[in-house]
């Protein structure tokens, strides 16, 4: 070997990269290095089985009809079986003859000496390992990466689930194959708790038909059982959605109906961490309405990022009221009352065009998420409630009423160094044609989420001398923009476990890394018109008019510990807490 | 392809257990050794080849599996070069490329994770048995490095097998991470001198290693 004295000054080859394209099967035999390739940003991808391949796998162990195994089993020479088989874990070793088809998970399959299988194999988690001398008529199928499932103590497989989220936590799931029918029988909260309903629970069966290879059938049907709901008005203590949806990898169409309470906003918390709050502090950052009525949909998702989908609505809205559910704290205070809405039955139409190349959904270290809905709707038979005319000019009654509103949400997850992160976010909503909009499609800013360092809904578009101890969003229109940076901390608040053997440390009991989180936020919501205080309709406000705010917060990864300052009004520091990352 | 050539501090201790072995083994099934190949793949339009990096057999080796039961991960460092060959006098080394495959099990699964990363991206995958496991580690390498200027080449390949300790792994979960260190990051004092006795320690206790090297055949780019 010649020496290579300059080998140490070429280390850092600039753009090294390592070109992993994202359906890379284990079985691939070359990876592709480019070392001219921009150089990476730190990400991990997770490789694996095909998700549609891991359903059918659980399909086909779970079938009724199909005889399972388990560990290392061996069919010696001169065996004979015939119908479905399927094997888990250890190794399948096949010397006899096999007539149907054999399903084998994450175990290695031998097809030995004298071996003679008529019907398809499909091995995920483990290899095909073939003698001379052995015959097999049909299909092959390998995934060598390991199949995220789990066996259950009633001896059918299951999806592990990864690490759930503090909102989802209360829940039970039991799952059954009937023939080609597969049933899940679920009980959970809604994942939230409001001061309309207390803590719903949802219940009820999905079932699950597999049409074709890879196309599937839904039929899902939750009930809802409200535990506050005596003295909110609404139409039933008993809620319901009933879907169906027949879906393949790439399209979508279903229908669902619905009665359902939904909230007005979908900000400043999410419906977890309102529920929390609720819970906890008796304070609700929602509102809500309830809604009876039906839909229909259709999606394409004609490349792995993009989603389209139309639907079409028919809603029955009407106003409910707060009742008074249990709280941890502060039960003895009063909720905030639940605002009226424009009540009436509602036809509307929607686009949704989705973006998304994230690297994960809820904790994104990278990539692009642009979500955009356009939404049409009329009413013949709108109950407006009074709102002063400097607010919203009046709706037209008895037919004819109609408005247009738009959402746009885009994001940037980057990662300038391994340690450093920087996140920004523009986010748009409202009013752009037609009638104004009615109050349960109004906007507002201030509170956790969008503006931390105001108080929640320090900015409603209530006129002086307007005054309802709701304090509904009435804004037309609201635009934000938000910047974070992230860098990772060392804190090691906690104790590391020691194992009893060798002396290595072991699992680490506390809070051991979190993330130093400087923000900033810059928007304004307002009413579009000529009036005063008003801002032309085909304009936005000028910037020195936004309001901003900066902070500086720790974020565990499951709680966040956040300080924020408004840069206008005199605002003292706000301190906030949340369970998920801001956006 | 050159023989591969392997130099292990514990070189001694598999003479000696060899030795010891040596009437067992003669009625043992062979076991293949492990092995680096450095190959080249089909000409490109220029002439050039790219090369193709494969290890072969590692999990034939026991130590290497028993390691990664015993909770160590493994750490496959892979090295490419690529060299101009000059007769008669010393070679001119124009290039290098690395890359990491970081092997562990996982016992409360039953898995096994293999992370590759390459310029700071990293691929994780995960194999329930060790027939899989073993094919995964045994996939190609294509490099794509191959000289363009006129005149003689060939390829040095290096991979490095050694056993992670636990803070080495978690400088590269925090790399990975986005961390404060990156494994190749300066530390504090303290930290380089504990991770360097963790290191050392861990040599002592007799955790195998294993360097192995190839090179290809040579090829010539005509102007």
């Amino acid at each position: 070997m010649p020496s290579h004295p300059m080998s140490r000054l070429r280390l850092l080859l600039a753009g090294l990269a390592l070109i992993m394209a994202p359906a890379l099967q284990a079985q691939d035999s070359v990876i592709v290095i480019d070392p001219d390739a921009p150089p990476g940003d730190s990400t991990v991808v997770e490789g694996g089985p095909p998700s549609e391949v891991v359903d059918e796998l659980i399909a086909a162990y779970n079938d009724s009809a199909a005889t399972r195994t388990q560990g290392d089993v061996t069919f010696p020479e001169g065996s004979s079986f015939t119908g479905r088989l399927a094997h888990f874990r250890g190794s399948l070793r096949l010397a006899g003859r096999i007539s149907g088809p054999v399903t084998v998970v994450n175990a290695t399959l031998y097809l030995l000496p004298g071996a003679e299988v008529n019907g398809d194999i499909l091995v995920v988690g483990g290899r095909l390992i073939r003698s001379a001398g052995a015959r097999h008529d049909g299909a092959e199928r390998i995934f060598w990466d390991a199949a995220p499932v789990l066996r259950s103590p009633e001896g059918t497989l299951e999806v592990r689930d990864r690490r759930r989220p503090l909102g989802d936590l209360a829940a039970a799931r039991a799952s059954f194959q009937t023939g080609k029918v597969r049933t899940t029988l679920s009980l959970a909260t809604g994942g939230t708790y409001n001061r309309v309903e207390g803590l719903p629970i949802v219940f009820g069966p999905l079932f699950e038909l597999r049409l074709t290879e890879g196309t599937r059938a839904r039929l899902d049907m939750r009930g809802v059982l409200r535990t506050a709901g005596g003295g909110a008005h609404l139409s039933s203590d008993f809620g319901y959605s009933i879907r169906g949806e027949i879906r393949s990898s790439s399209a979508g169409i279903g229908g669902r109906v619905y009665g359902e309470v939904a909230a007005i906003e979908d900000q400043p918390l999410s419906a977890a961490e309102s529920g929390w709050s609720a819970f906890l502090l008796q304070r609700d950052y929602h509102d809500y309405f309830e809604r009876l009525g039906g839909e229909g949909y259709a999606w394409v998702r004609p490349v792995r990022p993009v989603r389209l989908e139309v639907s079409l609505r028919r809603d029955h809205e009407r106003s409910v009221r707060a009742t008074d559910p249990w709280s941890l704290l502060r039960n003895s205070d009063r909720w905030r009352r639940n605002p009226l809405i424009d009540d009436g039955h509602y036809f509307i139409a929607g686009v949704d065009l989705t973006f998304d190349t994230r690297n994960h959904r809820d904790m994104p270290s990278t990539g692009w998420y642009f979500k955009a809905r356009y939404e049409h709707g009329t009413s013949d038979d709108v109950t407006p409630i009074s709102l002063p005319i400097t607010i919203r000019p009046p709706v037209p009654v008895g037919g004819g009423y109609g408005f247009d509103k738009l959402s746009l949400d885009f994001r940037r997850y980057s990662r300038l160094t391994p340690s450093l992160r920087l996140n920004a976010r523009l986010r748009a909503v409202g009013w752009v044609g037609g009638d104004r909009l009615p109050v349960q499609r109004r906007v507002s800013l201030g509170g956790t989420d969008l503006l931390p360092g105001y108080d929640f809904r320090a900015f409603t578009c209530a006129q002086p001398g307007y005054s309802d101890p709701a304090d509904p969003a009435l804004c037309d229109r609201s635009i934000m923009t938000q910047v974070e940076v992230r860098t990772r901390l060392g804190l090691n608040l906690g104790y590391r476990l020691r194992e009893k053997e060798g002396g290595r440390t072991g699992r680490f009991i506390g809070i051991e890394e979190a993330d130093l989180v400087f923000l900033g936020d810059f928007g304004k919501a307002w009413l579009a018109g000529d009036g005063p205080g008003q801002v032309p309709v085909n304009r936005i406000p000028s910037l020195d008019e936004w309001e901003a705010d900066i902070g500086v917060g720790l974020d565990t990864g499951v709680i966040g510990l956040y300080l924020a300052k408004a840069l206008s009004g005199g605002e003292p520091v706000k301190l906030f807490a949340r369970l998920q990352r801001r956006f | 392809m050159a023989p591969c050539r392997r130099s292990a501090p514990g070189a001694w201790r598999a003479w000696a257990a060899v030795a010891a072995l040596a009437p067992a083994g003669l009625t043992a099934q062979a076991v293949p050794p492990v092995q680096l190949e450095v190959r080249l793949a089909a000409p490109s339009a220029s002439g050039s080849h790219a090369p193709i990096v494969q290890s072969k057999h590692l999990l034939s080796d026991e130590r290497w599996v028993s390691a990664l039961r015993s909770g160590l991960p493994l750490r496959l460092h892979y090295r490419l070069e690529v060299w101009r060959s000059r007769e008669g006098w010393f070679d001119n080394f124009e290039r290098e490329t690395q890359w990491d495959v970081v092997v562990r099990h996982e016992p409360l699964l039953d898995h096994y994770s293999v992370l590759t990363i390459v310029g700071g991206r990293g691929q994780e995958r995960r194999f329930a048995t060790l027939d899989a496991l073993s094919a995964a580690l045994g996939v190609s390498f294509q490099v794509n490095v191959q000289p363009g200027s006129s005149g003689r080449y060939y390829y040095a390949a290096t991979v490095e097998i050694s056993t992670l300790s636990d803070s080495d792994l978690d400088e590269l979960r925090r790399f990975l991470e986005g961390g404060p260190d990156d494994p190749g990051g300066k530390g504090k004092v303290g930290d380089v001198l504990g991770r360097g006795a963790t290191r050392l320690l861990l040599r002592i206790a007799g955790l195998p290693t294993l360097r192995l090297e190839a090179r290809s055949e040579e090829f010539e780019i005509t102007p």
